[in-house]
């Protein structure tokens, strides 16, 4: 997809004045939100869960080269073929191959945030190949040409009335010719539309939720069923994972989906999860004949070199977007690219570079919310400002920006000085703003005062009660 | 591709500071260590039971096999559904004497196809979930194809967690089988507005049959 990150302020702009997309965000946090955090209550082994995982996921990454031979060898030994990309343009033209060289016709993918990472949908329509999402969500978005606003739930944007007439108008041709308006009737004629394509379908594409070292196996998890007839039903599947999705044994995949579902949905464990491993056995009754992997490596080897290693451990449930103050006003559009929300704004600039996505690591209150919810303890809040800084060393931020920040480093490191001129400036502004108790335009502070009101600081400065008080509260 | 693989490797090894020794890796696989098992004392099936409740899924629990085909008759029924199955191949469905109203087969389902019935390597009571393993006689697509799914398993295939199906697999069969589905309720999505619609893609109904 076309990225335009480069965009975040117009486009979130822009998402504050929609009442369909204010709506769905607040529900997100009636749903998910509130769905964690029972999940959170009913499970006293959450915490200890969260430092085992991250710990499991440490140890994995710093032995990566060897469990991902290990299961390399697994898949093979399973019948089952390992392909190796190192970036986007390669990893499609390997799929790419594997659609050709199978005679392929229709193509359809379970959901997989890699695929919109890899953009593999346009590559496969451009080449001819006839492609369809069977997530709900997904299906949705590519009738109405849109991409995913949530990793988790992709469509979370779109209201019932857009989907019925998105619906009636592109179905029409397939003979459905009325316009639904409940929501049990749009999901019953997805289904009847779909079920033709899965039963058409040449090649199923699906991501990996993980990959186990042990056995060579994929994880997919849905609450659908669609990356199982995906996975099931044609003659060759093709699984696109990322090469940090390994993980050691079957016991370690069983621990992070204690964290998956609880920490993405609110769910205990989805309706699926499912672990595939290689082709169908001479023995099977279905299942495909050909089973290939996709391992892509779009820029996470050298993350894993960088202070961005903690990033890998992410098992994308969405929870960091969830909890996002930004995210929860201006939505996944608003970040321009496929991964949106805290997890995105660390992401992006990695892989679209960091000119790109200036804004993204500047979209963030440092509130900390993310890495609080983060089931594989990611600092979230110190890789954003990890890129700051880097953004800051490259000179990718305005002369303005650069001008203050000096201004105020080179005061900050003068300690008398510092707490000299906020000696004086902080009464002078108590005094000032002593009638309406805050300011609606301050000099050089026209960016906050334009939208909301500074309140006026009370008297004496942080600092000073600190000292008056002595420490005590 | 060989190259691809090269680079990619050489970079990893690059940014952790040299090669991982692969005798760490196959160590740790080896010893499949169980990590944190989260607590539960209520006793196995009447939590399997209340946890595929709560997932929409409807269970009934039998005294005897002798009652299982009287059960799938009462649930047809009631659905409003033709006695016509298509059943996996597993032992303890084939010893059922399926009355002369019934039309039972034995084979890979079509998209026309409305209920499956199978039963499952084991179940798990922690989250309530059924584990089916693909092989002879038990295809993958069984579990997803038709409109409802009917799981028969005894209680005696019921075990605490997903690290105990583990081990249960390990001991029954060398190899992983191609699909291990884990399954705990009706295919369900909350892609439209956020609220929950059953049957998506895969059974709309999801009905467990747990004999004593």
């Amino acid at each position: 997809m076309q990225a335009n990150s480069r965009q975040f302020r117009i486009n979130a702009t822009a998402a504050l004045h929609q009442p369909n997309l204010q709506a769905a965000l607040k529900q997100l946090e009636l749903g998910f939100v509130a769905g964690r955090a029972r999940c959170y209550e009913e499970l006293p082994e959450f915490e200890a869960l969260r430092d085992r995982a991250r710990d499991l996921l440490n140890h994995t990454l710093d032995n990566l080269d060897a469990y991902l031979l290990e299961y390399e060898a697994r898949v093979i030994e399973s019948g089952g073929q390992v392909h190796w990309a190192a970036n986007p343009e390669a990893a499609r033209e390997i799929v790419l191959e594997i659609c050709r060289h199978a005679e392929a016709k229709s193509i359809i993918r379970g959901k997989s945030m890699i695929g919109e990472e890899i953009g593999i949908n346009d590559a496969l329509e451009a080449a001819g190949f006839e492609v369809t999402e069977t997530d709900l969500g997904e299906y949705i978005l590519q009738l109405a040409k849109e991409p995913p606003s949530h990793i988790v739930a992709p469509a979370i944007h779109k209201t019932k009335d857009e989907i019925s007439d998105l619906f009636f108008d592109k179905h029409r041709d397939l003979g459905y010719d009325q316009r639904l308006t409940e929501r049990s009737e749009l999901v019953a004629e997805a289904r009847q539309v779909l079920r033709e394509k899965f039963l058409a379908a040449d090649v199923g594409m699906t991501g990996a939720n993980f990959l186990i070292a042990e056995t060579g196996s994929n994880v997919i998890v849905t609450n659908e069923g669609n990356g199982d007839l995906s996975s099931t039903l044609p003659r060759v599947q093709i699984v696109t994972a990322a090469i940090d999705k390994v993980v050691p044994t079957l016991e370690d995949a069983s621990m992070l989906l204690r964290l998956l579902g609880r920490s993405a949905t609110g769910q205990e464990i989805t309706a699926y999860t499912t672990f595939t491993t290689g082709p169908r056995r001479q023995t099977d009754a279905d299942g495909p004949g050909e089973y290939h992997v996709v391992l892509i490596d779009n820029h996470r080897s050298e993350m894993l070199a960088s202070e961005l290693r903690p990033m890998l451990r992410c098992i994308r449930c969405g929870a960091c977007m969830n909890h996002c103050p930004v995210y929860g006003r201006v939505g996944g559009h608003s970040y321009g690219w496929v991964y949106p929300g805290p997890m995105g704004s660390v992401l992006t600039p990695i892989m679209l570079g960091l000119d790109e996505a200036a804004h993204l690591p500047n979209a963030c209150t440092l509130n900390g919310r993310c890495e609080t919810v983060c089931p594989v303890k990611i600092p979230l809040p110190d890789l954003l400002r990890s890129l700051r800084s880097r953004q800051h060393r490259q000179r990718l931020n305005s002369s303005s920006a650069r001008w203050a920040l000096g201004a105020w480093a080179w005061v900050a490191r003068r300690p008398r000085l510092y707490q000299f001129l906020t000696a004086l400036t902080m009464p002078l502004l108590a005094r000032l703003g002593r009638r309406r108790g805050s300011f609606s335009s301050l000099p050089l502070a026209g960016g906050w005062t334009r939208v909301r009101d500074l309140p006026a600081p009370q008297g004496a400065t942080f600092q000073a009660q600190w000292q008056k008080r002595r420490g005590r509260p | 591709m060989t190259a691809a693989r090269e680079q990619i490797l050489a970079r990893i090894r690059a940014a952790n500071g040299g090669a991982a020794d692969p005798g760490v890796a196959r160590e740790r696989i080896g010893r499949h260590a169980r990590q944190i098992e989260p607590a539960f004392d209520d006793d196995l099936a009447s939590r399997f039971c209340r946890k595929l409740e709560a997932a929409a899924a409807t269970v009934a629990r039998l005294g005897s096999r002798a009652e299982v085909v009287a059960e799938v008759t009462a649930y047809l029924d009631t659905a409003g559904l033709e006695h016509s199955l298509v059943s996996s191949a597993e032992a303890m469905l084939q010893t059922l004497e399926w009355p002369a109203s019934f039309e039972v087969e034995a084979r890979v389902p079509s998209g026309a196809d409305r209920v499956g019935i199978t039963s499952a390597m084991c179940a798990i009571a922690d989250t309530g979930t059924v584990m089916l393993t693909s092989g002879a006689g038990q295809p993958t697509s069984l579990n997803f194809l038709p409109d409802y799914h009917i799981v028969v398993l005894s209680k005696a295939q019921l075990l605490p967690r997903m690290e105990d199906a583990w081990d249960h697999l390990r001991k029954l069969q060398k190899e992983m089988p191609r699909t291990v589905n884990f399954i705990s309720g009706p295919s369900k999505t909350a892609d439209v507005e956020q609220t929950v619609e059953y049957g998506a893609h895969g059974p709309r109904c999801l009905h467990v049959i747990l004999v004593d």
